[in-house]
């Protein structure tokens, strides 16, 4: 519990300019900007092509991949065989598996998901509990899934900002092609388009991000960041491009203001940040009902 | 040189799970053709269209498209849906959706061409939707999203157009202007429609074909008894009343 042991706890007035110094603080900066450029863009893939649950399914299943991490590097001893890399693992396997054909057909995607979801989070107990807690350092629960920004390290943020480059470069490069498929598969399958590809290209997208925010806010709160930052945006433009610019923006300037909370009130990062999103969702909301309805023209 | 039909539909037998929907349908769309299917719900017509699509596999018999499977020949087919597979609330422009159309073949181009932004463009004048063009999808009425469909599927200047129920949720002046967008392209393009409603068979399909299970096919603009009798299990005089007299022909039995 990293924000419980933070020395500014005892002082009156937060020193901004003290704490910003840390490096850890930094980090938890950085990551937190990465986690909102990647969320906006991935977010908003999720939010119109309605996957909220398929994301959740993913986002679960990675607490197996951190369990067996533990499990490999304190009894298997490959100690290169880190948390983040195991949750890459399980997530990109949770994402193959639903994107599958082979199982689509003879399962509803929704009892997939089901499925993977509470596989992933139960492997993941077992794991934690075969592991040999005297070799490695196991987060709790409670970071793990809750999300512990303090415990973002500088070589992580490095991981993060290449895969963020990639993330991006093929959203760039299948922009066309993914608008057709997450908008009409069936006109993407007549136009040549390979729409169990691009359908499990997105789902693995969905999955490299639910790792890399989980280290921000952690599994549960993944959701989050990937739903309501998009659903706010996709209320006020009926543009991609714009939603995603949107998204990406209102996620930075929130988390970031979450981030200013949790260390002014000492409140957990992760709940700090998604309570804020969604408090100016529930103001958007409000605004936009109010805009639709005339009062504020 | 003897071409190859646009479609080629020999013996199909299709269906879902152990339930025959289609039985030994033979029958073809040939070049310039306007061919209009109707039949009553249930009696197989959006199951046809899902196996020329290549969405439901044929349990025997086969489907060739200009001679080809239908996996390659997909390419030349233009599909109108009746409704649209898709979300209505989809963050889109009809413009956006009109350029869809154009992206034939494969590979992955990122961007679209001048060309293709002009195909779009001339494909919303001609079934005149395009001073919708910057309006969001969801701000269409039933009308205007099925012309924006129709545009999307000419747009990639297809062979071939199947349209599902084109004219369902239009008005009489609507269906005229669809038919005769169709009409002016159809020396082009071989057509096939679908639907379930005998009334909106215009003067302007060359030909008609009954489907409920099985086919009968009529070289002639015409809807015969024995179509009546396949499609609708009723007297024919009872149905005569709502159809144009004059499309009712004398049936030969041979």
């Amino acid at each position: 519990m990293g924000y419980h042991t933070a020395h500014w706890e005892n002082t009156t007035m937060t020193d901004w300019g003290m704490i910003l110094s840390i490096g850890l603080i930094q980090n938890m900066f950085y990551a937190t900007i990465l986690a909102s450029v990647l969320c906006g863009i991935i977010g908003t893939y999720v939010v119109v092509k309605r996957i909220v649950f398929v994301s959740g399914g993913i986002a679960h299943a990675t607490f197996g991949g951190v369990g067996f991490a533990y499990y490999a590097q304190s009894v298997l001893l490959v100690s290169w065989f880190d948390p983040m890399l195991g949750a890459m693992v399980f997530a990109v396997g949770a994402a193959l598996i639903i994107g599958s054909p082979r199982i689509s057909k003879r399962l509803r995607e929704d009892s997939t998901i089901g499925v993977l979801w509470v596989v992933g989070m139960a492997l993941g107990v077992l794991f934690i509990s075969l592991t040999d807690h005297s070799a490695v350092l196991v987060r709790s629960y409670e970071s793990i899934l809750f999300g512990n920004v303090l415990l973002v390290s500088t070589q992580d943020l490095q991981f993060m900002m290449v895969m963020i480059v990639a993330v991006l470069a093929l959203v760039a490069f299948f922009y066309r092609d993914l608008q057709i498929v997450t908008f009409d598969e069936i006109h993407a399958r007549i136009t040549g388009i390979n729409v169990t590809f691009m359908n499990t290209l997105l789902y693995v997208l969905v999955a490299l991000t639910c790792v890399f925010v989980m280290n921000v806010v952690g599994i549960v709160l993944v959701i989050a960041l990937l739903t309501i930052p998009a659903a706010m945006a996709s209320m006020f433009s009926n543009d991609l491009r714009q939603i995603m610019l949107l998204a990406i923006v209102s996620s930075l300037v929130l988390s970031l203001l979450g981030l200013v909370f949790a260390i002014e009130f000492n409140i957990p990062p992760g709940a700090s940040i998604v309570l804020t999103i969604a408090a100016f969702f529930l103001i958007s909301l409000g605004v936009k009902s109010l805009n639709d309805r005339g009062y504020l023209s | 040189m003897i071409e190859n039909p646009p479609i080629e539909i020999q013996n199909l037998t299709a269906g879902y799970g152990h339930s025959v929907v289609l039985e030994d349908v033979t029958m073809n769309l040939e070049h310039n053709d306007f061919l209009a299917i109707i039949g009553p719900n249930g009696g197989g017509k959006t199951t046809l269209l899902k196996a020329i699509l290549g969405i439901i596999p044929p349990k025997s018999g086969s489907i060739k498209i200009f001679g080809k499977s239908v996996e390659e020949g997909l390419k030349h087919i233009g599909y109108v849906p009746q409704k649209g597979n898709f979300d209505n609330r989809f963050p889109i422009t009809v413009y956006d959706v009109v350029l869809m159309g154009t992206r034939g073949g494969k590979g992955y181009r990122p961007r679209y061409s001048a060309e293709q932004r002009q195909k779009a463009v001339e494909a919303m004048e001609k079934v005149g939707i395009a001073d919708f063009a910057s309006t969001t999808l969801s701000e269409l009425s039933g009308g205007q999203l099925q012309r924006a469909l129709l545009a999307r599927a000419m747009a990639g200047e297809p062979d071939i157009l199947l349209l599902d129920e084109p004219t369902a949720s239009l008005d009489p002046q609507m269906k005229d202007c669809i038919y005769d967008s169709l009409k002016r392209v159809n020396d082009q393009v071989s057509i096939l429609i679908v639907t379930h409603d005998i009334g909106v068979v215009s003067s302007q399909v060359k030909r008609i074909a009954c489907l409920n299970r099985k086919v009968i096919v009529h070289d002639e603009p015409l809807i015969t008894p024995d179509m009546m009798q396949l499609g609708y299990h009723c007297p024919v005089e009872l149905l005569a009343h709502g159809i144009p007299h004059r499309t009712l022909g004398e049936h030969d039995h041979d």
